[in-house]
């Protein structure tokens, strides 16, 4: 992060290494952010962050998939249940008419 | 011309005795020491015999002495330009990885928001199933009654080829008296 022209320049105007010395510092600055940043690692975690949770996505979207077919499934399970519920209370009569039969 | 030979000699001066490394040295004549004791933003209180900073060669090094006027408004103007620059450089370097965790935020909101609706899905179906295992346990006896009826069925088929047998040999037998 050292600026390139620790040495001082003989031979140049003190404006001009003036300038020289405010590009520096500002370059300095530039530099500490970007080694922050960098040093941070954010960039690389978010982006890995980011690429697992897209690739999650189709397991989920399967996952609900599933469930509202299951859903579905215990709907048709319910009405079938009711039709043989209403169905089986004939079997009594159907029942004794048999005993009545086999006797 | 002149310049160059000035330089040269700065330098052989310099290389043989050490010198301060920055070249920017403010005086310690009587004039600066007063223009040191003055704040930063000096005002317009000062007698007006201060200098403004001034490339002085003292035969070995260029030096400046400190402004004490303000600063040309053109200065002060591409001062502030310049800061302003680079503070929308850094906001913007910043800005990018504040943008991957709102991103990398929403989208977890959205999947949390889906992990909801499924484990509503979920719990309704958990309560569907468990009022259909009670039905069908109800239902047991109905079925248990089914399989009776079944057997039922089995005993009187087989009493009817039975007497389907018996009465197709008593047809046979009678023929037989019959013809005689």
């Amino acid at each position: 992060m050292a600026s390139s022209d620790s040495q001082p320049r003989f031979g140049q105007s003190v404006k001009g290494l003036l300038s020289d010395k405010v590009g520096s510092c500002s370059g300095d600055v530039i530099a500490l952010t970007r080694q922050v940043l960098k040093g941070s690692r954010s960039q690389e975690l978010l982006s890995q962050a980011a690429r697992n949770m897209v690739i999650q996505e189709d397991a989920i979207l399967h996952s609900e998939d599933s469930l509202r077919k299951m859903s579905i499934i215990t709907t048709h399970l319910q009405y079938q249940q009711e039709a043989i519920q209403k169905n089986v209370e004939n079997s009594r009569n159907l029942q004794d008419q048999l005993k009545h039969l086999l006797k | 011309m002149a310049a160059t030979g000035e330089e040269a000699a700065a330098m052989d001066s310099i290389s043989k005795a050490p010198i301060p490394p920055s070249a920017l040295n403010i005086k310690t004549d009587p004039d600066s020491r007063l223009e040191n004791t003055s704040v930063e933003g000096v005002t317009e209180s000062q007698p007006p015999v201060s200098k403004k900073g001034s490339n002085n060669n003292d035969g070995s090094v260029e030096t400046a002495e400190e402004a004490v006027e303000p600063a040309e408004p053109d200065i002060d103007e591409l001062c502030k330009d310049m800061f302003d620059k680079m503070a929308v450089f850094l906001q913007g370097e910043l800005t990018a990885t504040c943008e991957d965790y709102k991103l990398l935020e929403n989208m977890n909101k959205l999947t949390s928001l889906k992990y909801m609706e499924m484990k509503d899905i979920s719990i309704n179906i958990s309560r569907n199933l468990q009022d259909l295992n009670q039905k069908y346990a109800s239902l047991q006896p109905y079925l248990d009654q089914i399989n009776q009826i079944e057997e039922q069925v089995t005993a009187l088929e087989q009493a009817a080829y039975k007497m389907d047998t018996y009465s197709k040999k008593l047809e046979a037998k009678f023929k037989k008296l019959e013809k005689r």
